[in-house]
């Protein structure tokens, strides 16, 4: 177990923040270069006012017309998303380990907080998955893949949870917590995940041309 | 007569506080359980237990100076320790929060763990619910 737990707070660590890191620039930089090359239309009527105002319309729950439409699904992505980025952040136990490393330390959610917001991950996790198998049209367009990224994100929350409440076999939780929580990482940019990397150049791209070309709202 | 004897009697009274005081603070101090420390205001996970004494026979631990340490200008003093002293006295000082005092604790009891293969290193190992709850 110690070997495991060196490893999983070690080496996996860098190349889980490197890989990261490296593929989200590597992608992006690709993206914006194939884009040059065979879409110049792209670049010719980006227009950051209207790029600004896609994404903010996008970014403030029910500002579009299809968040309105769908509040359920509004909700649960919002708080999905809110959850699922906060919560590793600031988690306390995380903000104690890199202040361990490196003597960095910035303000962590209480406890229970971490601890609710933890569920609701799990929650919107559950939610996904059951829309992906119950909406026939989102059956429609799924794949294995799908699936597998769900069960991904989950896997870092759901072992989480079950080291911090120290229920049976928490020890063997918080080596996988932070494995999979690595793997994680890993697979964002590699995966659909990278999606949160990718949203405000696609925001950005109708945005401008809703604005720009078409003279209409694209929210 | 009588004064004599008042006065004996409070004589043996306070030889008899004197001495429950002493046997007692010499009990604590053999026998530490947990890690207590005054900077910490308060607790936000459960108290860690920890039998000093039989810890160190188990790690073979027999110079204090190993945990009760002394820097001085970032360099340990050889032959020199801190027993008695709290942790905090040294590691919180007036413009850092508790997370520093944290932090010493984690560094010390963990890097020894890892070094050693042996002893908890995860949160829950030591912080263990089963212990007293946090405060």
């Amino acid at each position: 177990m110690h070997e495991l737990y060196k490893l999983a707070s070690g080496i996996f660590v860098w190349i889980a923040i490197l890989g990261f890191a490296a593929g989200m620039i590597g992608r992006l930089a690709h993206l914006a270069l194939t884009a040059r090359k065979k879409d110049p239309v792209v670049y010719q009527y980006f227009s950051l006012y209207y790029a600004l105002r896609s994404m903010l319309h996008w970014i403030i729950p029910f500002a579009s017309t299809g968040m309105r439409a769908h509040p359920v699904i509004t909700i649960a992505a919002f708080v999905f998303h809110i959850c699922l980025i906060v919560t590793p952040l600031f988690a306390a136990a995380h903000v104690i380990l890199v202040m361990e490393s490196w003597n960095v330390a910035w303000w962590h959610l209480p406890d229970p907080a971490a601890d609710v917001m933890t569920v609701l991950v799990i929650l919107g996790c559950l939610f996904f998955l059951i829309r992906r198998i119950a909406q026939e049209h989102v059956r429609y367009l799924s794949t294995a893949g799908d699936f597998v990224l769900i069960a991904l994100v989950a896997a870092p929350f759901v072992t989480g949870f079950w080291t911090y409440h120290q229920w049976y076999g928490y020890e063997t939780a918080g080596i996988l917590h932070m494995l999979s929580g690595e793997l994680m990482l890993l697979c964002l940019p590699f995966t659909r995940l990278f999606h949160m990397a990718l949203w405000p150049f696609t925001r950005g791209y109708a945005g401008s041309e809703f604005g720009s070309l078409r003279h209409a709202r694209d929210w | 007569m009588q004064s004599r004897h008042k006065t004996a009697a409070r004589l043996a009274r306070l030889a008899l506080i004197a001495l429950l005081f002493t046997v007692a603070t010499v009990f604590a101090q053999g026998d530490i359980t947990t890690v207590e420390d005054s900077g910490f205001e308060k607790r936000t996970r459960p108290v860690v237990a920890f039998e000093h004494d039989a810890h160190n026979q188990k790690a073979e631990i027999y110079d204090c100076a190993v945990c009760h340490h002394v820097y001085e200008n970032g360099e340990k003093r050889e032959g020199q320790m801190s027993v008695g002293m709290e942790c905090s006295e040294c590691h919180l000082s007036e413009n850092s929060g508790p997370m520093e005092l944290t932090r010493a604790y984690h560094r010390m009891c963990k890097t020894c763990h890892l070094e050693k293969n042996a002893g908890p290193v995860q949160c829950a190992q030591c912080h263990s619910r089963q212990n007293a709850p946090a405060k």
